[in-house]
């Protein structure tokens, strides 16, 4: 019991040592009468070697490609938000385009899955491709032979109406049906 | 009477124990360890720091105002950092052509009454075409010498010069080496269709590197800071490309049917992860190697797997899967392809960025019909909002973890924004024609 009181002591007065230390203000005011000559200023040298700029972009030659969409004789099918199932309107509408194509066995036609402009690209792309499949396979179904359908995503990246309402939206969860050339 | 003899000297031990812990501690205070900026604080005080007019040490006349640009990138990249407060240069007393850059030579009470704690002094000197930059950082409090820095090379390289020294007044005050020579790639629609940009940190040296004219997506930095992958429809199609950002020379390497999309490299640069397409129009996250080869299918469930981020040790992806009925954040361990949810307020999280400070993980989240920016730990834990006005999304991290990057279209058209880590601090980066998104922040470049 002696020893653990002596090593109480030993510890408190180390305990006020560093106290004593760290209450001593860090601040040291420079006085005015007497400058100290400073130590000698460290100043390390370093050579700048810019790293070599990237590659300038070799431009592409492009044919200013006509805006107009192309009057397709197949019609869009829209979805609801966040959605890639059918609804009877959409089912209605792909029976029409079945026929079509059933008739043009020889006319490969790409389906086009769209979103509109609110949620994440990359989500959008998933879900676009999502309502590809969802009309192809519905397509295969009614008959239509696969070889004649392929399909490709846009995400949220092609819109048919740039507007920012719940319309412009609406038209553009779709879709959309392309004769491919 | 045995009880209370116990309790006694357990006690005793405590205190004992007690006292030789605060010892240990308290010895880092006595070495004198000065913490100018403690950045690990959660509301860090900003250090109030003067920077004194850079002087033309040599016999060339400055006919480019090289002093004024010197200043002006200085105060620029402080403010941007967060960490400082620049005190206002009409407010100083020291008279610029009297004074001197070495410590002997400055009145400490000429800075501490404007209220300086830290000075920023130097000079230059121009020679035909090179430049030699010096620059001094000085505690005005203690009066005394920091550190000091020379550089030398062309006057083109300027602004490059400028951002190493600010790096290196960052890091003799927090310890921790600074962002100013790393740089940002982004999707830009300026040119008239999405295509690929590269920049410096604060909006400079903005180029264009892809002329799709079409649609370019996600790009996504090699650790190695020299390559992009990023996502393109050039050919028709949402195809995964391989660019070298220096020689620009690009290659696809993935051109899967379907989506090639949202890309990710891992930290030891070996892998891809990335969103494929699989039966049925799903997309799955799958691991390639640097030529498009499929290395292992990471996730197989009914739902839209998409966008994954590698936490900094590689051992782990978190990424959006809808899974559960709308789009969250979940955390994939590579090894045994477990899975496990991390978000579970509102109904659509997305874009998750791992920090490679490994301690978070930021996201957007969707509320009514706009994003706003989130960060949580990675357990899914302490989430913060960081966002309020307009809509916000994109977030990355600065390879330091102190920072994030975003798209906002708070003013209008899509642009960059740049803030702390804990959301205070947010400046706009960008300006010009057209929408700026899908911003990554590249690795960290350069020396310390």
């Amino acid at each position: 019991m002696k020893k653990r009181w002596i090593h109480l002591m030993v510890v408190l007065a180390a305990l006020a040592f560093v106290a004593a230390c760290v209450c001593q203000p860090q601040v040291v005011k420079p006085t005015e009468a007497a400058k100290p000559v400073p130590p000698a200023e460290k100043i390390v040298q370093e050579e700048v070697v810019a790293a070599p700029k990237p590659a300038e972009v070799k431009e592409t030659e492009v044919k200013e490609e006509a805006k107009v969409e192309e009057v397709s004789p197949l019609e869009d099918i829209f979805f609801a938000f966040d959605d890639y199932s059918l609804t009877d309107t959409a089912k209605a509408t792909l029976e029409k385009n079945a026929a079509w194509m059933k008739n043009n066995p020889n006319t490969k036609v790409r389906i086009e899955g769209n979103c509109d402009e609110r949620g994440a690209n990359e989500y959008n792309m998933a879900l676009g491709e999502r309502r590809a499949n969802s009309g192809k396979k519905y397509l295969s179904k009614l008959g239509v032979k696969e070889e004649q359908l392929a399909t490709v995503s846009y995400g949220e990246e092609k819109p048919f109406d740039p507007g920012h309402s719940e319309e412009a939206w609406a038209k553009n969860r779709r879709d959309h049906f392309v004769i491919a050339k | 009477m045995k009880p209370k003899r116990c309790m006694h000297k357990r006690l005793l031990n405590i205190v004992f124990l007690t006292g030789i812990a605060f010892i240990l501690f308290a010895r880092a205070e006595i070495a004198g360890a000065k913490i100018y900026i403690d950045i690990y604080s959660p509301s860090t005080r900003k250090l109030p720091i003067a920077i004194a007019p850079f002087k033309n040490l040599g016999s060339t006349p400055d006919k480019e105002n090289i002093a004024s640009q010197i200043n002006g990138i200085i105060t620029q990249d402080l403010e941007l950092s967060g960490l400082f407060q620049v005190i206002d240069p009409k407010s100083f007393i020291e008279n610029p052509r009297a004074a001197g850059i070495t410590s002997d030579k400055i009145n400490w009470s000429d800075w501490s009454t404007v209220g300086a704690e830290a000075l920023v002094k130097g000079g230059f000197s121009l020679d035909a075409k090179s430049l030699t930059m010096e620059g001094r950082l000085y505690d005005v409090v203690q009066g005394k010498f920091i550190a000091g820095k020379r550089y030398f090379g062309k006057v083109d390289d300027l602004r490059l010069m400028v951002h190493k020294l600010v790096n290196e007044i960052i890091y003799q005050l927090t310890g921790e080496k600074s962002i100013f020579e790393t740089r940002i790639a982004f999707v830009s629609t300026a040119s008239g269709t999405k295509e690929i940009y590269l920049m410096d940190v604060d909006g400079e040296s903005r180029q264009r590197i892809t002329s799709h004219r079409s649609i370019c997506l996600s790009p996504a930095w090699s650790p190695d800071g020299r390559k992009l992958v990023f996502t393109s429809y050039k050919k028709g199609n949402p195809d995964l490309y391989f660019k070298d950002i220096f020689y620009g020379n690009e290659k696809v390497i993935s051109q899967e049917r379907g989506l090639n999309i949202s890309p990710a490299f891992s930290p030891d640069g070996k892998k891809i992860a990335l969103t494929l397409s699989v039966e049925d129009g799903n997309s799955e996250l799958f691991l390639i190697d640097l030529n498009g080869n499929k290395l292992e299918r990471l996730t197989t469930n009914w739902g839209s797997d998409v966008s994954p981020t590698f936490s900094p040790d590689g051992a782990k992806i978190a990424f959006v899967s809808d899974r559960a009925g709308s789009p969250q954040v979940y955390a994939l361990t590579i090894e045994d392809k477990s899975v496990k949810r991390l978000t579970f307020e509102g109904n659509y999280n997305a874009t998750p960025e791992w920090s490679p400070r490994g301690d978070k993980i930021a996201f957007s989240r969707m509320t009514g019909n706009k994003f706003d920016i989130y960060t949580m730990d990675p357990d899914g834990s302490n989430i913060q909002s960081l966002t309020t006005l307009g809509s916000n999304e994109d977030p990355s991290w600065s390879p330091n973890g102190r920072y994030l990057i975003f798209s906002s279209n708070r003013e209008g058209s899509k642009k960059l924004y740049i803030m702390l880590a804990n959301g205070s601090n947010q400046r706009r980066i960008t300006s010009g024609k057209g929408e700026d998104t899908n911003p990554v922040w590249s690795p960290m470049t350069g020396e310390k």
